[in-house]
């Protein structure tokens, strides 16, 4: 446990010292300050619009849960999917590229504290991705009243994803020496695990006789982060749902840990 | 902690002992069945060409891969059934620096030092000891990506010894500097040895820098160990360490033809 903590604050310090980390934190600080102000001047459009047509009813309807912070942090998903790459790929692959790997190795320490290390620095850096973010409907709080559980609900699926795509970064970044192939090679199994796999086995299931409802086409879609941000988004917290996180991290790690001590036989 | 019962044993019994040690990468014998002992405070320079398995023993005793085959103690712990104890007792310096450029010295040390089980009341101590023995401390705390390669090597060292290993396992120390830092570090090593009265086992090409700081030579070629002498011994009746070398190697390809056949 000891060591896992000395891991993880020595990859921590050193992430934050890196210009990747702060290139991605600006990059992603500006986009999210865009994509509210966007969403911020369409919401007050749309009102305004409504107020001319004296369509009262549909103001009524109206909140900023729905038409504001859920699309809003949605679309952070989306850019975390193509972010998250440039944080996690130096992660296990710098280490055997510096040789460090070998100071690792022979360390009286656990693969497991160096997998688990990793993870813990590099969920801290998304739990400070996922707080600038959630500083933008805070400032609702200030001028509205959108509903707080909505709001946490929202903020914590941001959370969950980012930490479950650490643990698919360091998978990836385990493969290789090559930041360069971790970062391409964690992308695409972002975009698969994020958005690919449900319109994959739709094309495919179409194709065969067995249709979009079987088995099969469920446990994929199952896999697919996407419904379960869905449903999380909309304020739905689900034992299932946080159970995919948890479980999907546990096997992304348990494949690293896997990849890391076969990588010493060959 | 565990390490009581054997510092009480280590007067007589070896520091290192190695017996039918191989590895093996599909057809290939990288060291074939090597068997050696190093008695505590012994200075062994492990000689022998590229490619000859040197790098190979030296990461199969520090755990960084497992033998194929063979058995090996480090101070009295098993590598493989032990692994634990017997990586706390080695302190190793790989062929190049394990270093993180971004940290600094000071830091950096402080990690391994944590690493390696360094109790935390001792542990700042033990951080300053081995900067100022590796002679750190003017440069604790710059970036070691702006150390020059000297510099870097001292920090490799100075990792290497900070929790006062038993055994010291030096691959190539001095490889890639210049004649200056050469001799700083060869008497950074000697030091070491005398000072802390530690078992070093260090590999290298340079016949010179075994005559200068070993006790005792082991010569490796193709994965075997042809030669296991004290220095004193193989010079001794006038001839230098190259005669020895170039005869031994002459003679052991003279002699088994066959070898690279079988490797094949």
């Amino acid at each position: 446990m000891t060591h896992t903590l000395t891991i993880a604050s020595r990859e921590l310090r050193s992430l934050f010292v890196s210009p990747v980390a702060y290139v991605v934190l600006t990059l992603w600080s500006v986009i999210a300050g865009t994509f509210f102000l966007a969403s911020l001047i369409g919401f007050q459009e749309r009102l305004i619009q409504l107020q001319q047509y004296q369509m009262f009813q549909q103001i009524e309807l109206m909140n900023l849960n729905d038409e504001l912070i859920e699309p809003f942090i949605g679309s952070m998903w989306v850019i975390l999917l193509f972010l998250l790459p440039a944080v996690t790929m130096g992660l296990v692959s710098s280490e055997k590229a510096n040789g460090t790997d070998e100071l690792l190795l022979t360390s009286p320490i656990s693969i497991w504290d160096i997998v688990l290390g990793k993870f813990l620095a590099g969920a801290g850096f998304v739990t400070v991705m996922t707080a600038i973010v959630a500083f933008f409907p805070a400032i609702l709080f200030v001028y509205g009243e959108p509903e707080l559980g909505k709001t946490i609900s929202g903020v914590l699926c941001l959370l969950f994803v980012s930490i479950t795509y650490v643990a698919v970064g360091i998978f990836a970044s385990s493969v290789t020496r090559s930041q360069l192939i971790a970062f391409v090679f964690t992308l695409v199994l972002l975009v698969m695990l994020g958005m690919m796999l449900p319109f994959i086995i739709d094309i495919s299931m179409a194709g065969s006789g067995l249709g979009r409802e079987s088995g099969i086409a469920q446990s994929v879609r199952w896999m697919s982060t996407g419904s379960h941000v869905d449903r999380m988004l909309k304020g739905l917290v689900d034992t299932a749902d946080l159970a995919y996180f948890v479980i999907s991290s546990a096997v992304f790690l348990l494949l690293s840990k896997t990849v890391i001590e076969s990588a010493r036989w060959r | 902690m565990s390490n009581e019962s054997s510092t009480q044993k280590q007067g007589n019994s070896p520091a290192i002992e190695v017996a039918g040690l191989a590895k093996r990468y599909g057809d290939f014998e990288a060291v074939r069945g090597l068997d050696f002992e190093v008695m505590p405070g012994e200075v062994v320079g492990f000689l022998g060409p590229n490619g000859a398995g040197k790098t190979t023993t030296m990461r199969m005793l520090t755990g960084f891969i497992p033998a194929t085959d063979g058995e090996a103690r480090i101070a009295g712990h098993d590598i493989f059934s032990d692994a634990t104890n017997a990586r706390r007792a080695i302190g190793y310096l790989p062929e190049t620096p394990p270093l993180y450029p971004e940290m600094t010295p000071a830091s950096y040390v402080d990690f391994v030092a944590r690493l390696k089980d360094v109790p935390r009341r001792s542990r700042k101590e033990a951080v300053e000891r081995a900067l100022g023995r590796c002679g750190l401390l003017d440069v604790r705390g710059r970036e070691i990506r702006q150390l020059s390669k000297g510099y870097r090597q001292r920090v490799g060292l100075a990792q290497a010894i900070v929790h006062e290993p038993k055994v010291l396992v030096l691959d190539e120390p001095t490889v890639g500097l210049d004649p200056i830092q050469i001799r700083e570090i060869r008497s950074l090593i000697q030091g070491l040895a005398a000072t802390g009265g530690q078992t070093v086992l260090l590999s290298t090409h340079i016949l010179a820098e075994v005559d200068a700081i070993c006790q005792r030579v082991i010569l490796l070629d193709r994965g075997r160990k042809v030669l296991d002498q004290p220095l004193t011994e193989l010079t001794g009746g006038g001839t230098s360490l190259e005669e020895v070398f170039t005869r031994v190697m002459t003679r052991d390809e003279a002699i088994e033809p066959g070898a690279e056949g079988e490797a094949a």
